[in-house]
C-alpha cells in the first residue's frame, strides 16, 4: 500500500508538479509574458498572453510533413525526447524547501543535461537533411559551446562558496545549495556571487535561443536554421520545448542565487499566526506563486528587454561575447570565491 | 677503458638521434635507428662487464661466492636487444621500398601526405 | 601444482594468444581453421582473466607466477615472473574484452583482403604483446611485449599497403615508436646498473632508497618510452596517422589497448617503481601533459575531415583524461582514472568500428565525401549515436559517469591542495568534452544524416558479425554507463587501491616480510577514500525520463503526432526547402560547420596545422625534445 502510494506521489511529480502540466502551463505563460511585453515595448498591441496556448494547440492540429529525404525515426523522436529531458530536469530543480527528486542528479549532472535539449535540437535538424537545418546546426552547436564556459565557471563558483560555508571544501548537491542558503540567506548577498549572478542573466537568453543570441534559428536569414523542415505536432514540441527552457534556466537561477527567499515565505507565515496543515499548503501554494512572479520577472529582465533592445549578434560574435565578457564575469566570481570573499 | 665505453656509447646514441632528426634520406633514418640501437647495446654489455671477469659459465655446484665472473643477465639482454634491431631494420627497409615504389622517392619532406 | 590451479590462468592467457597465431602461420590456409582458432584463442584469454575476477578483484589476493618455478632465492629474483594485481587485472580484462570484440568484427571485416592469415597472426601477436605487457612483473619482459606490440602494430598499420598514407604512417610509427623503445631498453638497463634486478615488485623496494641521479635518468627515459606507447602530446600526430591508415579492426586495438598499456606503463612507474604518490611535482608532471593532451588533440579532431582521424586525435585527448585524473593522485582521481580508460575502450572501440563499417561499405572515409548514411544503414548509426553520446559525456552513457568523477576528483584536489592550477583541470576537462560533443556532431552531420551522395544510393547494411561486435560494444556502453556503483566496486576501486598497496605487491613477489626488511618506510596502505562530492544515479534518472517520454509520446500519439503523411520526393510537399531554388545536392562541408567558433581560433588553428608538418624528422625531433625536457624536469626537480 505504501509502496503504491508512493509511486503514486512519484507519478504526481511527474506528470503534474513539477513535471509536465506546470511546465506546460508556467512556460507557455511566461512566454505569452514575454512577447506582449516586448511588444509594449516596441509600441505595438502584441499578442494576447495567452497566444502561445493557441499557436501549440493549432500546431497539433496540422499536418505532420516529413521530407522524404528525412531520417524519420530520428525526426519525429528528437523533439520528444528534447521535452522529456526539460521536464525531468525541473524534476531536480528544488522549488525552495520542495524537491521532488533530490539525491539523483547534482549541479555537474544538470549542466550536461541542459545538453540534450539543444541537442535534440541538432539531431532533429540533421535527421531532416535540409542544408538550412546544416547551418542551423552548426550554429546551435556554436552556441551551446559558447554558453558552457560561463555556465560551468558559475556553477564551480558556487560548488566553491557554498562547500566552504559547510565545511566540505566543495558542494555540487543542488538541494544543499539550496539548504544552505534557507539557513543563511541567499547567495546573492555575497560580494563574489554578483558577478556570477550577471554571468548567469547573462546566459539565459543564450541557453534559450533567444534574440540576440538566436543565430542558430535566424528566421531571416537560414529560416529557423534545424526547424526549417519541421510542422505541426513536433514543431509544436520544439516550441513547447522552446518556452519550458525559459522556465529552466529561470528557475535554476532562482535556486542559485535566491533560494534565501524561501525563509521570508516561512516568516511571513509565521508573523500572520498560521500554522498547521492548511497553512503548509497555503505556503506552498504561495512558494510556487513566488517562484512564478519571481521567473517572470527574470524572464522580462533577460529575455524581454534585451530583445526589445538589441539586433541580432552574428555567430562568431556571440561566441567571443560569451567567451570574453560573460566568462569574465563568472572567472571573477570564481576568483572571489576562491579567496574567500 | 670503462669511461671510453660509456662515452662512445653516449656518441652513438646522440649521433643516432641526430642522425635521425636531420637526415632527409629514408635510409638514412634507418641507418640512424641502427646507430641509436648500437648505441645502447653498447651501454648495457658495457654495465654487465667486470674487469677480469671469467666468462659466467657454471654448473650447478661450480658456482661460488669467490667466483667472478662478468654479469651474464646483460649479456642475454644484449642478444635480445640485438634481435630487435635487426627486425626493425627489416622492417623498416621493406617499408622504405613500398615507399618509393608509391612515392617515387625517399626524400621525407616529400613524403607528408597526412599531416594537419 | 594442478595444471589449473588458478596461479596459471596469466600465463595460460598470454600463451593462448601467441600459440594461436603460430598456429594461423601454419595452417591458417583454410578459412574455418584460422576464424576458429583465432576466435578461440582470444576467447579463452578472455575467459582466463574472467576466471581471475574474484580472487583477485574481490578477494584481494595477488597472484605472482615465476616462470619455470625460479622463485627469488636469497633475496634477488632471478626468474621471470607474472605478477597479478587488481590493477594489472583490470587491464587485462579491458585487453581481451576488446580483442575478442575486434577478433568477431574482423572475420567479415576483413573477408576482401588478401594475406588474411598474416593479418590474424599479427593480431594475436598485438593481443598477446599487451597481454603480456600488463600481466608482466618484470621490467625487461616488459620491454620485449612493448617491441612485439609495436612491432605488430607497425605492421598492421601497412596491412593494406594500397590505401593512401598506409605505408607512411607505418613508417613514421616504427622510427618514433623505436625511438621510445629504445628509450625503455635504456631506462630499463639503467636500472639494472644501479639495483641488479629486473623484477618490479624488487625494483619497487629498492628504489625508494636509493634516488640517485641515474635513477632519476632511468624515470625519465622510461617515462617518455611509454609516453610514445600511449601517444600522448607531442607524440600524437603518430596516433592520428596509424589509426587512419590501419583496417578499422586494428584502430580498435591500438587505441583502445594500446594506449592503455602505455597508461598502464605510466602508472606502474610513477605509483610502484618510484612511489611519486606523494610528490607534488610529479602529480604537477601528469597533470599538465594530461591536460595539455586533452586539449591540443580535442582541437586538432575538430579540424580533421577523416573519419577514423578525427577519431584518432579524440582518442589521444580521452587518453589525456585519464592521464590527468591519475596524476592527480587521489583515491578518487586514479578510480576516476581507470574508470575513464575502461570507459574509452568500449566507447571508441565501438566507434571505430563504425567508423569501419562506413568503410566497409562505402569505400571511403572522407567526411567531406559521405551523408545521408542513416537511412541506408540504420544499425551503424545507433551504434555511432552511442558511441558518441558516451564520448561526448551525454548522460547516462558510461562516459558520463566516468569524466563525472575527473571532474568532481580534480576539483577537490584543488582545494584540498588549496592551488587554483587543479581548478583550470576540471575547467579544461569540462570544455573539452563540450569540444568533443561538438566534433561529434560533426561527424553525425557529415556521415550519417544531410543529404545522401548519388553515388551511394546502393548501400546496404553491415553483415551481421560485424553488427554483432557493435552490439556488444554498445551493450557495455549501456550498462557501465548505468551501474557507475556497481563497476567502481568490483573494477576500479580494487584497481585504485592496488595503487596504493605497493607493499603487498613487493611482498607477493620476493616473498613476505622483503618489502619490510629492504625498505625504511614500507607505503602503508591507508585505507584510500572515495567521497564523492554530488550525487548521480543514473537507473533514477532514466525511469524518470522514461516515464515522461512515455506519457509525452502517449498524448502526441493522441494529438495525431504519428499520423504523419509520407511520400515520395516526386511531390513537391515532401521535397526540402531550398528558398525557391532549383532542388540539387547541397550537404553543408564538414570543414565549414562550427565557423563561429573556429573563426575566432583561426591563428591557433592555422599555427597548429603548420606544427603537424607531416615530416618524419619534425616528430623524432619532438620525441628528442621531450626527453631532454623530461630528463631535465626529473634532474632538477623530482
Amino acid at each position: 500500500m505504501a509502496l503504491i502510494l508512493q509511486a503514486l506521489r512519484y507519478l504526481v511529480y511527474v506528470l503534474v508538479f513539477p513535471g509536465f502540466l506546470f511546465c506546460f502551463m508556467t512556460g507557455l505563460l511566461l512566454c505569452g509574458i514575454d512577447r506582449k511585453l516586448v511588444a509594449r515595448m516596441q509600441k505595438r498591441v502584441g499578442p494576447p498572453i495567452l497566444q502561445p496556448f493557441y499557436d501549440f494547440f493549432k500546431l497539433c492540429g496540422k499536418e505532420t510533413i516529413v521530407p522524404a529525404a528525412a531520417n524519420r525515426t530520428v525526426f519525429l523522436l528528437a523533439p520528444l525526447v528534447g521535452l522529456a529531458a526539460l521536464v525531468v530536469i525541473q524534476l531536480f530543480i528544488p522549488v525552495f524547501r520542495f524537491s521532488a527528486f533530490n539525491s539523483i542528479a547534482d549541479v555537474i549532472v544538470i549542466l550536461y543535461l541542459l545538453l540534450i535539449p539543444a541537442l535534440s535540437v541538432i539531431m532533429g535538424g540533421a535527421a531532416s537533411g535540409s542544408p538550412y537545418a546544416g547551418v542551423g546546426l552548426s550554429r546551435e552547436m556554436v552556441t551551446i559551446l559558447s554558453c558552457e564556459l560561463p555556465l560551468l565557471l558559475v556553477l564551480l563558483a558556487i560548488g566553491k562558496v557554498v562547500g566552504t560555508a559547510l565545511g566540505t571544501g566543495i558542494c555540487f548537491s543542488l538541494s544543499k545549495i539550496v539548504d544552505y542558503q534557507m539557513a543563511h540567506g541567499s547567495l546573492l548577498g555575497k560580494l563574489s556571487m554578483i558577478p556570477a549572478a550577471v554571468a548567469f542573466l547573462l546566459v539565459i537568453p543564450g541557453e534559450t535561443g533567444n534574440h540576440p543570441f538566436d543565430a542558430a534559428e535566424a528566421e531571416t536569414e537560414i529560416c529557423e536554421g534545424p526547424l526549417a523542415e519541421y510542422s505541426g505536432a513536433p514543431l509544436g514540441v520544439y516550441k513547447l520545448s522552446h518556452a519550458v527552457k525559459m522556465l529552466t534556466m529561470t528557475s535554476l537561477f532562482v535556486a542559485l542565487f535566491l533560494g534565501g527567499i524561501g525563509t521570508g515565505i516561512e516568516n511571513l507565515m509565521f508573523q500572520l499566526g498560521l500554522s498547521g496543515g492548511a497553512a503548509g499548503a497555503v505556503a506552498f501554494l504561495l512558494e510556487i506563486l513566488v517562484l512564478f512572479l519571481l521567473c517572470a520577472v527574470l524572464t522580462f529582465l533577460t529575455i524581454s528587454v534585451v530583445h526589445a533592445v538589441t539586433a541580432r549578434l552574428r555567430i562568431e560574435q556571440l561566441f567571443k561575447y560569451y567567451w570574453t565578457v560573460v566568462a569574465g564575469l563568472a572567472l571573477i566570481s570564481l576568483v572571489l570565491a576562491w579567496y574567500g570573499l | 677503458m670503462i669511461l671510453f665505453n660509456y662515452i662512445a656509447s653516449f656518441f652513438l646514441i646522440v649521433l643516432g638521434l641526430y642522425c635521425i632528426v636531420v637526415k632527409y634520406n629514408l635510409v638514412k633514418t634507418v641507418i640512424g635507428l641502427s646507430i641509436l640501437d648500437y648505441g645502447v647495446n653498447l651501454l648495457i654489455i658495457t654495465i654487465g662487464f667486470n674487469p677480469g671477469g671469467t666468462a659466467p659459465i657454471f654448473t650447478q655446484g661450480e658456482i661460488t661466492p669467490a667466483s667472478y665472473f662478468v654479469d651474464p643477465i646483460p649479456q642475454a639482454l644484449t642478444l635480445t636487444s640485438i634481435v630487435i634491431g635487426a627486425c626493425v631494420t627489416a622492417m623498416s627497409l621493406a617499408l622504405v621500398i613500398k615507399l618509393e615504389e608509391q612515392y617515387g622517392t625517399i626524400d621525407t619532406r616529400e613524403i607528408r601526405r597526412l599531416r594537419g | 601444482m594442478n595444471m589449473l590451479s588458478l596461479q596459471h590462468f596469466p600465463i595460460y592467457s598470454i600463451m593462448v594468444l601467441f600459440l594461436g597465431a603460430f598456429l594461423i602461420v601454419v595452417f591458417g590456409r583454410s578459412k574455418v581453421v584460422r576464424h576458429s582458432v583465432a576466435l578461440l584463442a582470444t576467447c579463452a584469454s578472455m575467459l582466463f582473466m574472467m576466471g581471475l575476477i574474484k580472487p583477485v578483484m574481490l578477494g584481494g589476493e595477488i597472484i605472482s607466477y615465476w616462470m619455470g618455478a625460479r622463485v627469488p632465492a636469497g633475496g634477488y629474483a632471478i626468474g621471470i615472473a607474472l605478477e597479478v594485481d587488481a590493477l594489472s587485472l583490470f587491464f587485462g580484462l579491458l585487453v581481451s574484452t576488446v580483442v575478442f570484440v575486434a577478433c568477431i568484427y574482423s572475420i567479415q571485416y576483413m573477408s576482401h583482403d588478401d594475406n588474411v592469415p598474416q593479418y590474424y597472426t599479427l593480431f594475436l601477436m598485438l593481443a598477446g604483446g599487451v597481454m603480456g605487457m600488463v600481466l608482466t612483473g618484470d621490467l625487461f619482459n616488459m620491454f620485449i611485449m612493448v617491441e612485439i606490440l609495436t612491432f605488430a602494430a607497425v605492421a598492421l598499420t601497412a596491412f593494406r599497403n594500397t590505401v593512401t598514407g598506409a605505408l607512411e604512417a607505418a613508417f613514421k610509427y616504427l622510427v618514433v615508436g623505436s625511438i621510445g623503445s629504445t628509450c625503455i631498453l635504456a631506462g630499463t638497463i639503467v636500472l639494472y646498473a644501479q639495483m641488479h634486478t629486473l623484477n618490479l615488485g624488487q625494483l619497487a623496494a629498492l628504489i625508494p632508497g636509493n634516488l640517485t641521479t641515474s635513477t632519476k635518468l632511468a624515470f625519465a627515459l622510461l617515462f617518455i618510452g611509454f609516453c610514445t606507447k600511449a601517444f600522448l602530446v607531442p607524440f600524437h600526430p603518430l596516433a592520428a596517422d596509424a589509426h587512419g591508415a590501419a583496417p578499422a579492426s586494428i584502430s580498435v586495438l591500438i587505441s583502445g589497448v594500446l594506449t592503455k598499456s602505455g597508461i598502464y606503463g605510466i602508472i606502474r612507474l610513477t605509483y610502484f617503481l618510484f612511489q611519486s604518490m606523494g610528490l607534488g611535482t610529479m602529480q604537477f608532471w601528469l597533470v599538465f601533459l594530461g591536460s595539455v593532451s586533452m586539449f591540443v588533440c580535442v582541437t586538432m579532431a575538430l579540424a580533421q575531415h577523416d573519419f577514423k582521424r578525427l577519431l584518432a586525435f579524440h582518442s589521444i585527448s580521452q587518453i589525456g583524461y585519464v592521464l590527468a585524473a591519475v596524476g592527480l593522485s587521489t583515491a578518487l582521481g586514479i578510480s576516476a582514472g581507470v574508470y575513464h580508460a575502461m570507459n574509452h575502450t568500449i566507447f571508441k572501440g565501438l566507434l571505430f568500428l563504425a567508423a569501419g563499417a562506413v568503410l566497409h561499405e562505402t569505400g571511403t572515409t572522407d567526411l567531406g565525401k559521405l551523408g545521408g548514411l542513416s537511412k541506408k544503414m540504420p544499425v551503424t548509426t545507433v551504434m555511432f549515436l552511442v558511441g558518441a553520446a558516451a564520448i561526448s559525456g551525454i548522460p547516462p552513457f558510461n562516459g558520463f559517469a566516468s569524466k563525472w568523477m575527473i571532474y568532481q576528483a580534480s576539483y577537490q584536489k584543488a582545494v584540498e591542495s588549496n592551488n587554483i592550477g587543479f581548478l583550470a583541470v576540471t575547467i579544461c576537462a569540462l570544455v573539452t568534452s563540450t569540444l568533443t560533443l561538438a566534433s561529434f556532431v560533426k561527424v553525425t552531420q557529415s556521415v550519417f544524416f544531410g543529404q545522401l551522395p548519388k553515388e551511394y544510393e546502393n548501400v546496404k547494411e553491415v553483415p551481421f558479425g560485424m553488427r554483432l561486435a557493435m552490439g556488444i560494444l554498445a551493450a557495455l556502453c549501456i550498462v557501465t554507463g548505468l551501474v557507475p556503483n556497481y563497476v567502481t566496486r568490483f573494477l576500479t576501486e580494487p584497481a585504485a587501491k592496488a595503487v596504493y598497496h605497493v607493499g603487498a605487491y613487493i611482498n607477493s613477489a620476493m616473498g613476505a616480510g622483503y618489502a619490510e626488511s629492504v625498505m625504511q618506510t614500507v607505503p602503508v596502505a591507508a585505507e584510500p577514500s572515495f567521497v564523492q562530492h554530488g550525487v548521480w544515479s543514473p537507473v533514477s534518472w532514466l525511469c524518470l525520463l522514461m516515464i515522461a517520454l512515455l506519457a509525452l509520446t502517449v498524448v502526441a500519439t493522441s494529438a495525431k503526432y504519428d499520423k504523419v503523411s509520407l511520400g515520395e520526393a516526386t511531390d513537391t510537399k515532401y521535397q526540402l526547402f531550398y528558398g525557391g531554388e532549383k532542388n540539387f545536392y547541397s550537404q553543408v562541408g564538414s570543414d565549414d560547420l562550427f565557423w563561429g567558433f573556429k573563426h575566432n581560433w583561426r591563428h591557433y588553428f592555422s599555427f597548429m596545422h603548420e606544427l603537424h608538418s607531416g615530416v618524419v624528422n619534425d616528430y623524432a625531433l619532438w620525441a628528442v625534445v621531450a626527453l631532454a625536457l623530461a630528463t631535465l624536469y626529473a634532474l632538477v626537480v623530482l
